[in-house]
């Protein structure tokens, strides 16, 4: 475990989410990294992190403790230090810290390696499974069984950090209360823009197909595709080009704004669907102040060349510099993409996220900067994990979705982060999937009353790239 | 209960007025809402009009008066809205309705306020008051999806108006409601297809030469309007913490002939906040068209189920809308609520002084949270 690395990491994490005041406290506070056995036998006026036990990467002897307005999923406690004098906090069942006589404190969960691990990829580096698409997808996750997977595990960590450092400027113990500390939570909206027009090939041999395969199991067909084929053949935009609009329009009655993913390069089932002419179009509707990124190809997953060549086509019809991306059906390899991106010229990207469930692959809601194991240092690009994709929510959560969604977020303003999230133009209003009709609303309207802020991946980047 | 204090707010009562707004209705309004509903309009005064009765140190009655400018022939002068009338269900019959709108009156008077108006389905009461019900809102609206006839006919139950009640009827409604959608989704695409030179501009902060609109608009239609300067636009549109309404505005050569704002409701429906035109071209009905048109298309892009507006009264303007409403294919429904007018003591001796069918009234009249 890399302290220096993880550090950096938590007052970039800070400086995002967090006030002024927060920031001070943790650049102020005595925060080491060293081996549990010679922590337990320090006794000076700091904070200790664990650096040497490893709990495996199946979680162990889950606990929850109220903190701040919320709850902490905590799990694989440390052993409570045997020397004379400590003491846990707030409780020996359910400790949070363990403290000793000279105001030495120690977390009392393995929580910042868990986070180290989930940074750097543990997960996907020791367990071998990969779908068809070469992810490493959630069900692979030993989290899943255990409810975990949506578990913002590096944000509790740096809550429970500030609320020692509170401690260390002058409280008796650490306490739950870190309310002051907090900023309000960020909402970071983006767009895979896959289909521009419904008309295209793919879509439409898609509907079709799918007219038969149900009566293929004895069901009923799908007579329905065939109002959509015509009506996309007669009205392209509808539903997809036009949401476009329709979704800046949305967002702009929040005071909220988005960032576009285009999709361009190579054509196929998996690829570009609309060719270059639809992004050109699209662009004079996106107004100042929502941004544009690259979606990478599906062919162009570790392969330079050709995500070079396709950020070089895009830049060429956007008429300026793309800095932020997200794969085309989240491919991404953890010991290759972030060189490639970095290569190409990506400072931000959001694909570290799952399709098949909701939540925290890093166990992080916000944005970080990988760990490029080879040099021992972060890589020179950030990483906002995306969190929640729209199908995957509703498939997921049902009519309980914005619910669910708006727990998630009421847990991210008490602890601080960044929800990062997707939806699609396609699903955005589009009658073929009713059950989608206005969930994109409701999500909006759920980050306006829980007094949410507003960052895109590019914001987030400029605030943590301008150091003062 | 006989310790009852009946008086203006002060700014640090803010806080239990809401909670009692929220309790009563069981909503989540927070502060930075009432802040900007009855504190940050554009009245120059430190004194917000908002009277409250407490018993002991609990909050039992609120009503406010939310000061507004109006334009007619003679000028620019203050009226105010009447809003947040709330009393709690045990202290009713002690009249505290009435005790809390005669020191607003008081307050009104002093200010030289021409007018006290609001939209209430409570006639009773406001009649009591000395309120003259001059008319209705009604509604015109543009049907878009199916899911729409739920949601407005959940609406008319809570405003407690009329809905169907034999299933003959629900069903008729239904039907009709459904052959609607595509007969509106015709007309529209006839009208929408042609072209002239009005330009249509996406407008995101408030039109400097709004206000020389608004006094077009007088000079050209006559009768009263909500002065609708940039700092009106800005509290009610670009500043409000609820839905900022998207706003778009017709142009030529550079100047603006007219506007429409429109959002989407958190119900899923689409309103039609404003919508106010003065050309010199003669063209008012074309510009009209086309601004309506564009409401409906970008609300129906942001998902809406319906667009709705209102349709008040005689207004050569009003009607001008309506005509213009319909031809590209919205409804005309008798729905609405009641409006209500006082004329203080001020109004009647000024030289303000109008009918009904003078006022050109849009949702932009405060009417909740849109606008």
């Amino acid at each position: 475990m890399n302290g220096e690395y993880l550090l950096q990491q938590i007052e970039n994490h800070v400086r995002l989410f967090f006030t002024d005041a927060a920031l001070s406290l943790i650049k102020a506070a005595d925060i080491r990294f060293a081996h549990y056995a010679d922590a337990i036998d320090i006794k000076e006026y700091c904070l200790i992190i664990p650096i040497d036990i490893d709990s495996g990467i199946a979680p162990q002897n889950i606990y929850k403790v109220p903190f701040n307005d919320t709850q902490l999923t905590l799990w694989s406690p440390l052993p409570r230090p045997d020397r004379p004098g400590w003491r846990a906090i707030p409780n020996d069942n359910h400790p949070l810290w363990y403290i000793n006589d000279c105001q030495t404190i120690i977390p009392a969960t393995n929580i910042f390696k868990i986070a180290w691990d989930l940074l750097t990829f543990r997960e996907d580096s020791e367990l071998p499974w990969r779908d068809k698409h070469g992810r490493f997808n959630s069900p692979f996750s030993p989290r899943l069984d255990f409810g975990l997977l949506e578990i913002p595990v590096f944000n509790e960590a740096v809550a429970l950090m500030l609320a020692a450092c509170k401690c260390l400027s002058g409280a008796a113990i650490p306490d739950d209360n870190i309310g002051g500390l907090i900023a309000a939570p960020v909402v970071n909206l983006s767009h895979d823009c896959d289909v521009l027009y419904g008309n295209d090939f793919w879509t439409q041999a898609a509907r079709f197909a799918r007219i038969f395969i149900p009566s293929s199991h004895g069901l009923l067909s799908r007579l329905s595709n065939i109002r959509w084929m015509a009506g996309n053949t007669l009205h392209p935009g509808r539903y997809y080009f036009n949401n476009v609009i329709g979704m800046i329009n949305l967002e702009k009655q929040y005071g909220f704004k988005s960032t576009f993913y285009m999709l361009n390069g190579s054509g196929g089932r998996y690829g570009s669907r609309n060719g270059l002419d639809a992004i050109i179009k699209i662009k004079d509707f996106i107004p100042d102040g929502w941004e544009t990124g690259l979606h990478y190809n599906y062919n162009t997953y570790n392969k330079s060349d050709k995500l070079k060549a396709q950020k070089g086509e895009l830049q060429t019809a956007l008429g300026r510099l793309i800095t932020s991306g997200r794969a085309h059906y989240l491919r991404f390899d953890h010991t290759t993409s972030f060189d490639r991106w970095t290569q190409a010229g990506i400072k931000i990207d959001e694909s570290v996220g799952y399709s098949k469930h909701i939540g925290y692959r890093c166990g992080l809601a916000g944005c970080f900067q990988p760990y490029d194991n080879k040099a021992g240092k972060a890589y020179d690009i950030f990483e906002a994990p995306l969190a929640i994709m729209d199908t995957t929510l509703v498939d997921q959560y049902g009519d309980d979705s914005i619910r669910h969604f708006e727990s998630m977020l009421k847990h991210l303003s008490c602890i601080g982060g960044a929800m990062n999230l997707v939806f699609h133009p396609g699903t955005f209003f589009n009658p073929e999937m009713p059950r989608m009709l206005g969930i994109y609303h409701k999500i909006l309207m759920t980050c306006r009353d829980t007094k949410s802020r507003c960052l895109t991946a590019d914001d987030m980047l400029k605030i943590l790239t301008k150091r003062g | 209960m006989n310790n009852l204090e009946i008086r203006l707010i002060q700014p640090e009562e803010s806080p239990a007025a809401n909670d009692f707004y929220n309790g009563i209705y069981g909503k989540k309004r927070s502060l930075e809402q009432w802040q900007w509903e009855f504190a940050e309009n554009t009245y120059d005064t430190d004194q917000i009009l908002y009277a409250i009765v407490k018993d002991g140190s609990r909050i039992v009655g609120t009503q406010a008066f939310i000061p507004i400018q109006m334009i007619d022939p003679n000028g620019i002068f203050w009226t105010a809205k009447s809003e947040e009338t709330l009393v709690d269900p045990n202290y009713r019959g002690q009249k505290l309705f009435d005790k809390m709108y005669s020191l607003l009156f008081e307050e009104a008077e002093k200010r030289g306020f021409a007018y006290v108006w609001g939209f209430t389905p409570a006639e009773k009461a406001f009649k009591k008051l000395g309120f003259e019900m001059p008319g209705k809102t009604s509604q015109m609206l543009f049907p878009m999806q199916y899911r729409a006839l739920d949601k407005l006919m959940a609406k008319d139950r809570e405003a407690e108006r009329d809905v169907p009640k034999s299933m003959l009827k629900h069903l008729s409604y239904k039907l009709a409601f459904r052959i609607s959608i595509p007969l509106s989704g015709l007309k529209l695409s006839m009208k929408a297809s042609r072209k002239n030179d009005i330009e249509i501009r996406t407008i995101d902060s408030p039109p400097q030469a709004a206000d020389d609109l608004c006094r077009r608009f007088i000079k050209k239609y006559g009768g009263v309007t909500i002065y609708r300067d940039g700092e009106y636009l800005k509290w009610r549109i670009f500043d409000n913490p609820y839905v900022k309404a998207n706003m778009v505005g017709a142009f030529h050569d550079n100047t603006l002939l007219g506007w429409a704002a429109f959002s989407l409701g958190d119900d899923g429906v689409g309103y039609l906040v404003d919508i106010l035109t003065a050309s010199d071209l003669g063209n008012d009905p074309e510009i009209v068209q086309r601004l309506l048109i564009e409401a409906v298309i970008r609300t129906r892009d942001m998902g809406a189920l319906a667009l709705r507006g209102w349709s008040v009264n005689n207004h050569p303007f009003d009607k001008l809308v309506l005509n213009a409403a319909r031809k590209i294919g919205f409804w005309h429904f008798d729905k609405g609520h009641t409006v209500v007018l006082y004329e203080t003591k001020a109004g009647k001796s000024g030289v303000h002084r109008h009918t009904f069918d003078d006022f050109q009234i849009t949702r932009i009249y405060t009417e909740g949270i849109m606008g």
